[in-house]
């Protein structure tokens, strides 16, 4: 008994030493941690330092986008959005060319209303001669103001034929010129996108919005929701409904996410509720392939320098196999404990609230570390065993791969998990021991799984535990002594399963 | 402590590795166990050690089987080796020492002991790994004394040393056997055999084809050698009757007699067709036992 306690604590020991130990226990965490987390500081990062301009154009409709600026304020009062997304007015019509032409268009058009003035004067005029008693005078203003009528009217129809044509003009020269300058800031990333609004676009319900980046046409759907606001509130305005009601009616609504655990309610959390069982796996799950890995490779090296020989001629294959899966265990428990300690100084120091963790209870930790413990030994079981059937790591490598392609496969399969935690799939899927662990571990804070599946898992795992133990022994026993051509599958599985 | 090994036997397979060997090593006594590569030298040391169980037959350490107190007072050195490289030379063997059943001080002072003893003291806190590889073959041979064992097995003892490490692991294992240990060593190399074992083993196939001490192995070995010097033409020694073959070795002629053989005759015969100027009855070598005896077998 104490050789198998020395071997477990060198086991232990060595391993701790290892510079792959520290690297799995801090760097591959925060490599981890970083990829999860950098996509979202990194928005959060773009939100903060780069600002992001949204122009907004109009042509032909009165003041839309000043609404939308005032609408998109004040729904996103509360929101960081406010803060990196500016709407602006893009205006062109200040350049000397474009005022030029404004000037004459609003020239012709004060032309036109004069002459309709006019026009209308001399009708009114008529009107009032009509009314006078009949008489030669009478017949005569008559005719005098219908020449000037004719006349009148001529100069008019084609004063308004002109300013039709340059409005026609400069309402098409304003367009390019404004959608010209727009794109210059675009392409000199002085703008991120713009809203181009028209009349007759806007009339059919379309608005065009404009841009360079394909992400800015993810994150313009809160400017989407302001000017959706807007145009229903155009329309309501239009249908003669009063402006104090539609501002009303139209106030964003709070939407408070209540999730049921078990039996009590907590507002739901995207990162915690969502992220976080996700996270415990990977992070248990580390530490499963970290120790099992150390495992494999180890038996592997002392094949190879004939170590296991010296260590054979010590102690019983049980003590040599009992004392490496032990200690390596014992060392994944400690990688975890090391964590747990990061976590409450982390915890201590204000920059994590694992108060919000409501799922990471005592007994969820408990149940963690059980399915952590029967994860380790079924995968332990099985990389020994295998370990032992080769001579050299180069050989061991490809099986190495495909075992660690293996690990990540219920990883994949944890989105089933996630979308239906007690689905009848996913129940079924909980009782295959490669996936038990993970399946369990990301049930407990999702969907408190029924009773029976702890009892049946908890079963299924010891049963394919004892199993792996006898068939790892047996090819241990075998493999552990033999040199040079590695065995084939068929010697492996005659190995494995032959009557002892 | 007295080994018996009684008529033990091995089949991997189809194939028999060791077929009903027997042998005795007695305490005080280096016994060589000695055979061509694939004779089932290792497969013995094996079964042995208990690491492989014989599939019929025993082997008795004086008078019992093996159990878990005759295994810690057995000390290994495998054929092929290598300790875990990154380790500081003091932490493995007080690991080897550890698992040899030793108290933790004592495993701790008899490492310092023993490397003192090797002149190794300064790499006590030296990783494996950066030791010249005759150093590490040294440490290795110090392992397996950690527990100060009654009996020592080695698999070629000598294999990778250079002649002065030769001569300090010589020296020890002779000194060890003085002071009475049961030793049993394989090797290939049978001069060095010959300068160390008391008893000789010679397995080929599985199977033990000849044992005894040297005379003892000489005197069963009832073929002459002779050896001749001539500037003539060997050939002319051909047809000669009871001279089963000839090999040059240096500027020498050894001729290997047929078992019954008249030596008088054929020296007479062989002065008669050259000119000798040197003739003598050669007594064959172990190396000489050791080849013609597989060649034999072959």
């Amino acid at each position: 008994m104490r050789q198998f306690f020395v071997i477990t604590w060198w086991e232990f020991i060595r391993h701790f030493k290892s510079r792959s130990f520290l690297l799995s226990t801090f760097i591959s965490p925060l490599v981890f941690a970083a990829v999860m987390l950098i996509p979202t500081l990194y928005i959060e990062d773009s939100s903060i330092n780069r600002l992001k301009i949204i122009g907004c154009m109009e042509f032909d409709t009165t003041g839309i986008c000043r609404n939308i600026r005032q609408r998109f304020t004040e729904l996103n009062a509360d929101s960081p959005l406010q803060s990196f997304i500016q709407l602006i007015t893009i205006r062109t019509d200040t350049s000397v060319s474009m005022k030029n032409r404004f000037n004459l268009t609003r020239r012709l058009k004060l032309q036109l209303d004069s002459l309709d003035n006019n026009y209308n004067r001399i009708k009114e005029r008529r009107k009032f001669v009509f009314q006078k008693p009949a008489g030669t005078s009478r017949e005569q203003e008559l005719k005098v103001t219908y020449d000037e009528l004719l006349q009148i009217r001529e100069t008019r129809d084609l004063a308004e034929l002109d300013y039709r044509r340059n409005k026609q003009e400069t309402d098409s020269l304003w367009r390019i010129e404004t959608i010209r300058y727009a794109d210059g800031l675009l392409q000199s990333s002085k703008m991120e996108g713009y809203l181009l609004i028209d009349q007759i676009n806007f009339s059919e319900g379309i608005i065009e919005f404009h841009s360079l980046l394909p992400s800015n046409f993810l994150q313009i759907d809160p400017v989407k929701q302001a000017v959706q606001v807007v145009v229903v509130e155009q329309r309501l305005k239009e249908e003669g409904l009063r402006v104090d009601k539609i501002r009303e009616w139209l106030e964003p609504l709070v939407f408070r996410e209540i999730q049921m655990q078990g039996e009590d309610k907590q507002e739901f959390n995207f990162l915690i509720n969502y992220l976080g069982p996700i996270i415990i796996v990977l992070f248990l799950f580390i530490s499963i392939f970290t120790s099992s890995g150390f495992l494999f490779s180890g038996v592997l090296k002392e094949k190879s320098n004939r170590v296991i020989e010296l260590l054979l001629s010590s102690v019983s294959y049980t003590q040599l196999v009992a004392g490496k899966i032990i200690g390596l265990g014992l060392l994944g428990i400690f990688q975890i404990l090391i964590w747990f300690g990061l976590t409450l100084i982390l915890a201590s120091l204000n920059i994590l609230n694992t108060s919000e963790i409501t799922f990471l209870t005592f007994g969820n930790a408990g149940l963690f570390l059980l399915y952590f413990v029967l994860g380790y030994l079924y995968f332990a079981s099985i990389f020994v065993g295998i370990g032992s059937l080769f001579s050299h790591e180069e050989d061991a490598h490809h099986l190495n791969q495909f075992m660690r392609l293996l690990s990540i496969f219920p990883i994949v399969l944890a989105v089933l998990v996630l979308d239906s935690p007690n689905s009848l799939l996913v129940r079924i899927l909980s009782f295959i021991p490669p996936l038990t662990p993970t399946f369990m571990i990301l049930r407990i804070p999702l969907g408190s799984p029924p009773v029976e599946d702890y009892y049946i898992s908890v079963g299924i795992m010891i049963i394919s535990i004892l199993l792996g133990i006898v068939l790892a022994g047996r090819l241990f026993k075998v493999g552990s002594l033999l040199y040079g051509k590695n065995p084939t599958f068929r010697e492996i599985i005659s190995i494995a399963f032959k009557r002892q | 402590m007295n080994i018996q090994i009684q008529e033990i036997s091995k089949i991997f397979k189809e194939l028999t590795v060791a077929d009903r060997i027997s042998f005795n090593v007695e305490p005080g006594k280096v016994v060589g166990l000695l055979g061509p590569n694939g004779a089932g030298k290792t497969t013995t040391i094996r079964m042995i050690l208990d690491i492989l169980k014989p599939d019929s037959g025993q082997i008795i350490f004086d008078g019992q089987p093996i159990n878990r107190q005759i295994r810690n007072r057995i000390g290994y050195l495998p054929e092929e080796r290598g300790l875990y490289q990154k380790f500081q030379v003091m932490d493995v063997i007080w690991y080897f020492g550890r698992l040899k059943n030793l108290p933790k001080r004592k495993s701790h002072i008899e490492a310092i002991r023993l490397l003192d003893a090797f002149k190794m003291i300064d790499y006590v806190e030296e990783p494996i790994g950066h030791l010249s590889k005759g150093t590490q073959q040294k440490l290795q041979f110090l392992v397996c004394l950690i527990h100060n064992p009654d009996i020592l097995i080695m698999d070629e003892p000598m294999a990778g040393l250079d002649p002065i490490n030769q001569q300090i692991i010589r020296a020890k294992i002779l000194q060890l056997r003085d002071e009475g240990k049961t030793i049993l060593l394989s090797t290939h190399q049978l001069l060095e055999a010959e300068n160390l074992c008391d008893y000789f083993v010679l397995i080929d196939h599985g199977k033990v084809v000849l044992q005894g001490t040297l005379p003892q192995i000489q005197k069963s070995y009832d073929q002459n050698m002779m050896v001749v010097e001539t500037k003539q033409d060997p050939g002319l020694l051909k047809g000669i009757a009871g001279i089963r073959k000839m090999e040059l070795r240096d500027s020498a002629l050894y001729l290997l007699l047929d078992k019954n053989a008249q030596v008088k005759e054929i020296m007479q015969k062989i002065i008669q067709k050259v000119d000798v100027s040197r003739l003598e009855v050669h007594k064959p070598s172990l190396h000489d036992i050791f080849m013609q005896t597989i060649k034999g077998a072959q």
